[in-house]
Order: structure tokens, then C-alpha cells, then sequence
């Protein structure tokens, strides 16, 4: 072991036993003790205590809220987008959850994603798997058009193979005509954008 | 929110095509019921009871299936005790209508003799002794489906599509896909390849010895080729998507739509020689299924360049494309999956009628004319050819289940192949010699 390091160690294990013997009720006092001076010391500690209880409260919703806010992102940024039939065209709806994942990549340089697009079961597999694939493309090419590095972004289809919803109508078929957003990179630590976001 | 109203005014627009779309009493512009065929006069025949021991009732089995899916003959299936065995009655066959006797006789040395006898004529129209491999082995099966086939071309002069395998794709109940061939009657089927994510397009190469199809890894899609003599496959390329890979009639070259960054387009490549890719198709939209013409000098192809998918045909090396599916301005169309005849100009596809999809005939030589409907229960997709040029092998959901069937497009009868599962895109070889494509021959017409 490099010498170096045992110092700091050493030092650092002291600091440790130091809090440690901080935080109980320091021992009794040598000298004789009066009611008056113990009391005042009890009211000391017991309010040295509710701050920091108070403190840790307050870290604790902190890091609560930052953690939400993480989640609200990391769910905004996976929210799949939905196409009309047969249309690989962006819809208003698809375009504004786009813009929150736009501001989402912006805050976060080493997030990457793969879109996968999706066909409802109606017409013939392997046109479906084109028509994912050109679904997929019109997410990528939106987003790379608020200037986000093209390769972080990935494209995959799974045409009519992978249904969100396994029923046979208009509404199961609406939620299987889609994109999903796949984190492939950084996403351990997301940062929820400082503006733009909703 | 103004501009979304507006956009609402204009989605509103196409609603009448929307309307169009679902309405299931009448048929697209374009597309004419086929149901009704001309009637046909259908010789009557009948397979006598083999002699010999061993696979000799089997083989009688075979036979007599392998023939009436020709849907060239009447089957007789109720044989008299009398007429069983013994020299050939030709009066008392005739008497019960019976036009080809079928004779099969399975030799003390294990080969098989059939005689087809011309009960009209009272004599043997033509005979021949069939090597048999051992009952239960690969090749057994296919060897009775090529003593059929002779059968057909000795009564009709037309060739016969018994020694045949149809390639399938199956979704496996835990996600992954399987590669698959069945016996064209349905039996023997067989696992060629299994993969945990995708794969799809199988396409046999014109002598039966090849079978090429697409398989995705996960990020990317390769272009496989399987050697159906050894077993082993090869990928010949790599790329974010290919599909529908299929072969020239000369076996040179793989057409397959691939993605080039902003949409797909058909490619080919010499697979001899494994180089020398090109572009055919160049469209803003997505070009696939292309479907080479016998000659090897046009393809057929799907493009949903107007909008919605339609079917086109080109020369083999780009240019111009007409359009041949049924195609009204204002009216939706979705016409797919082609497939060019191997013995003429018919091409085979799937298209929406009366809100499912139903297979479809056009005349190449004819773009614009009426297309022929030629199935109208169910759901069917995804039509190949046999090598006859007449019957079709399809993806049907249908009353009698889900899975692969077959119709003939001249008496218009369907038969399951396959069902069970869903079975799809498949693709009939060509006439096979050896159960492992080892060697094949031409169709002779």
C-alpha cells in the first residue's frame, strides 16, 4: 500500500470516532452537578436536536424532489408518440412530447436513446417493419433538427411484431401505432431541463 | 389553438376515403369477385392398393393425396374389393367413371413400378420404376411426391407440384421466430433456424439448393444465406433493415428492400460473386416485396409512393414503374406482398376489399385491367407461388383456424396446408429431387 494514502486514511478514521463520540449525550461532568444547569443544558440539546431533524427534512425533500423531477423526466423522455394509419407523419401531439425530449437531451449531453417504431396489426408484416422504421426516422429527424448530435440518436422497427396492446380494435390498434424511446446511455443521473420543460 | 382548429378542418377532409375504407359491403374500384370459374371437365381417376409389404400403403397414402391436391383429377376413393388387385379391369373401371388408373407396385428389390393405365383406351399410357430411399428416411417422402408428379405429367402434360416444400416463418410462444418447411401436402415439418428476435422473408433461390432470409440482431439486420444441401448459412450483408430478399430466375442475384437512412428502397446483389450492389428503385417513400418476371427482365414491387401501398412493375433494373393495382383517385387502396408467376404474367398479391385483406390476381401485361379476387373468407395475406403457376400458398386467418393455406386459381378450391399457429409469409420452392433441395430440376411445361 502506497504510504501516502495511510495518512489521510488515518486521519479521516480519527474524524469518524470524533463525530461518533459527538452525537450521544456528552458523559456527566466531573464537577457537581446543580438542577438549574442541568435543565439548561436538556433545552440546549433537545433544540440542538429538532434543528437538525428540521435540516434533515428539509435535505430529505430536497433530494425527494430532485428525484421526482428526475423520474417526471426519465418518463417524459420514454412517453411513446402515436401515428395515424399508414402515416409515418408527426402529429401536433407527437411534436409537442418531442419538444420535451428535446429539452430533456439539451439538459443531459450524455443521454442517448433508440426509437423504436411500431404498426398495428392491419396490413402486411413486412411492410409494417418498413413502416415502423419510417415512423422511428420522424422522431429522429425532429429531434436532430433542434441541433441534438444525430448519434445519439437510434432508429430500430419492430413493425406490427411487438403490440402495446394485444386487442383486435380501433383502440387497441391506436395505442400499437407508435414510437418508443429507449434510454441506451446515461441514464443513471438524469437532469431534468432548467426551462422548456412541463 | 386556432391553428390547431384548422388542422382539425383539414383532418376532417379525407374523411369520406376513411368511410370508404371500412365499408365492407362493396368491393374496391378495380377488383372483380373471381369466385366463379369456368367449369371444368375433371378426369375422374383412381390409386389402386399398392402390393408389396412395408411402406407400400403409405406410399398409396401419399399418392392419393399428392393427386387430388393437383386439382386435376376427381379422386375415386371408394375402390370395389374385386378391382383391388389382379390384371386391370378396364371395363369395370370404366364403368364407374374412372378415366386414369394409377397402378403401383413396390418390387421385391424396394423400388417402386407405377403404370398409369388409359381406361378409356384400355391400355398402360406409361410406366417407370422409382428408386425409393429407405421408409423414414429424409428423402422417402419426396421421392412418392415425385413419382406423383409423373403421374400428372403423364395424364396432362402439365408438371406437377407434389415434390415441393413450402419455407414459413412461425412466432414461438416465448417471442423468438422459427424458419420452417413443410411437405407441400402438409407433413414433415421441419426447423431450420431459430433466433431470439426476428426474422422473416424467406425466399428460395430457382434450384431449390438455397434459401435466403432476413434476420434482425437486436440493432441491425443481416441478409442470411442457408445451403439447404449442408445446412450451414452464410450472411451476406449487414444493414439497419432488409427485407423481402428475392432471387433472379438465374439464381445470381438477391433483390431485397433495405433502409438508406430516410426510407426503404429495393437493392440488388450478386450473390455469385458477392459483390456489385445496386439500386433499382429510387422514390421518396418505401419501396419492398420485389418479385422477379420469369425472363428475369422486369420486377414487380410495392411502393407507397401515391401515398398508400400499391403494387408496380419496372424492368429488373430501375426506370420508370407502372402502376398495376386497382388505383382511384380519392379511394383507398392497400395493395401488397406481390408475387410474379414463375410460368407468366400473372402476379399474385394481397389487397384490403370489403375491410380485410384478400388475395389478389393482375395480368403484368396489362396494367390498369380489372384485378381477380380470388379468396373472400377471412383474412389472407402474403401469396407465393408454386412452381405450376397455378395453385397459391397463403397466410390465412380463417374458419378453419389460423395458419397456411393453399388455393387453386383455376377451380378456386382451398386447402389447409398448415394451421395452429400464425404462419407466415411463406414462399414454395421450386420443384425439389431430394427432400434437402439437393438437386432440383427445371419445370417443364
Amino acid at each position: 500500500m502506497d504510504r501516502r494514502l495511510v495518512l489521510p486514511v488515518l486521519l479521516a478514521a480519527l474524524a469518524l470516532g470524533a463525530c461518533g463520540k459527538k452525537q450521544p449525550p456528552a458523559p456527566p461532568a466531573p464537577q457537581v452537578d446543580t438542577a438549574g444547569q442541568g435543565a439548561l443544558r436538556e433545552d440546549s440539546l433537545r433544540a440542538a436536536r429538532e434543528a437538525e431533524a428540521r435540516r434533515r427534512a428539509e435535505e430529505e425533500a430536497r433530494a425527494r424532489a430532485a428525484e421526482e423531477a428526475a423520474a417526471r423526466a426519465r418518463a417524459t423522455i420514454q412517453a411513446p408518440i402515436y401515428f395515424d394509419y399508414d402515416e409515418a407523419t408527426l402529429t401536433d401531439d407527437a411534436r409537442s412530447a418531442l419538444d420535451q425530449k428535446v429539452a430533456i437531451l439539451r439538459a443531459n449531453p450524455d443521454l442517448r436513446l433508440r426509437v423504436a417504431g411500431n404498426a398495428d396489426e392491419r396490413g402486411s408484416v413486412e411492410y409494417n417493419l418498413a413502416l415502423g422504421m419510417r415512423r422511428a426516422e420522424a422522431a429522429k429527424q425532429y429531434i436532430v433538427g433542434f441541433g441534438i448530435d444525430e448519434g445519439r440518436i437510434g432508429t430500430i422497427s419492430y413493425g406490427e411484431e411487438r403490440p402495446a396492446d394485444p386487442g383486435h380494435d380501433e383502440e387497441a390498434w391506436a395505442k400499437n401505432r407508435r414510437d418508443e424511446f429507449e434510454i441506451t446511455a446515461g441514464g443513471e443521473r438524469i437532469t431534468p431541463p432548467t426551462t422548456g420543460g412541463r | 389553438m386556432r391553428r390547431s382548429l384548422l388542422l382539425l378542418g383539414l383532418l376532417a377532409l379525407p374523411a369520406t376515403p376513411l368511410a370508404a375504407q371500412r365499408d365492407t359491403t362493396r368491393l374496391p374500384t378495380g377488383v372483380r369477385l373471381g369466385l366463379t370459374y369456368q367449369t371444368l371437365q375433371r378426369p375422374k381417376l383412381a390409386v389402386r392398393p399398392a402390393t408389396g409389404d412395408g411402406p407400400a400403403a403409405d406410399i398409396v397414402q401419399i399418392l392419393q393425396r399428392d393427386l387430388d391436391y393437383s386439382d386435376r383429377f376427381v379422386m375415386a376413393d371408394l375402390i370395389p374389393e374385386a378391382l383391388r388387385s389382379g390384371p386391370v379391369n378396364y371395363k369395370a373401371w370404366n364403368d364407374l367413371g374412372v378415366v386414369w388408373l394409377v397402378v403401383p407396385e413396390l418390387q421385391p428389390d424396394g423400388r417402386l413400378k407405377i403404370s398409369l393405365h388409359d381406361v378409356v383406351y384400355g391400355a398402360v399410357k406409361q410406366s417407370q420404376v422409382f428408386d425409393l430411399p429407405a421408409a423414414g428416411s429424409p428423402d422417402f417422402r419426396l421421392a412418392v411426391h415425385a413419382a406423383a408428379d409423373a403421374v400428372v405429367k403423364w395424364a396432362t402434360g402439365q408438371p406437377g407440384i407434389a415434390a415441393t416444400r413450402v419455407a414459413f416463418v412461425r412466432r414461438n410462444a416465448d417471442g423468438g421466430y422459427s424458419l420452417l418447411s413443410v411437405d407441400s401436402d402438409g407433413e414433415d415439418v421441419r426447423t431450420l433456424a431459430t433466433v431470439g428476435t426476428m426474422l422473416m422473408s424467406p425466399a428460395w433461390s430457382p434450384d431449390g439448393r438455397r434459401l435466403a432470409y432476413t434476420r434482425f440482431t437486436g440493432s441491425r439486420w443481416e441478409l442470411v444465406e442457408r445451403d439447404m444441401t449442408t445446412g450451414s448459412s452464410q450472411v451476406l450483408l449487414t444493414r439497419d433493415q432488409i427485407l423481402t430478399p428475392a432471387y433472379s430466375p438465374d439464381g445470381r442475384r438477391i433483390a431485397f428492400a433495405t433502409w438508406n437512412g430516410h426510407n426503404n428502397e429495393i437493392d440488388d446483389y450478386d450473390v455469385v460473386q458477392r459483390c456489385c450492389l445496386r439500386r433499382i428503385t429510387h422514390s421518396a417513400r418505401d419501396d419492398l416485396s420485389p418479385s422477379y418476371s420469369p425472363d428475369g427482365r422486369r420486377i414487380v414491387f410495392n411502393s407507397n409512393r401515391v401515398g398508400q401501398p400499391h403494387i408496380y412493375v419496372a424492368s429488373a433494373d430501375g426506370g420508370d414503374a407502372d402502376l398495376l393495382s386497382p388505383y382511384t383517385y380519392g379511394e383507398p387502396g392497400y395493395y401488397t406482398s406481390p408475387d410474379w408467376s414463375p410460368t407468366g404474367t400473372q402476379i399474385a398479391f394481397h389487397g384490403r376489399s370489403r375491410g380485410e385483406f384478400q388475395i389478389m390476381l393482375a395480368d403484368a401485361s396489362t396494367p390498369g385491367a380489372t384485378v381477380r379476387q380470388i379468396t373472400a373468407s377471412g383474412r389472407n395475406e402474403d401469396p407465393s407461388w408454386a412452381p405450376d403457376g397455378r395453385h397459391i400458398v397463403f397466410s390465412g386467418v380463417r374458419d378453419g383456424g389460423a395458419g397456411l393455406y393453399v388455393v387453386d386459381t383455376v377451380t378456386g378450391r382451398v386447402r389447409p396446408l398448415l394451421v395452429g399457429g400464425r404462419y407466415r409469409v411463406p414462399d414454395w420452392s421450386p420443384i425439389l429431387l431430394s427432400s434437402s433441395g439437393l438437386t432440383a430440376g427445371p419445370v417443364s411445361r
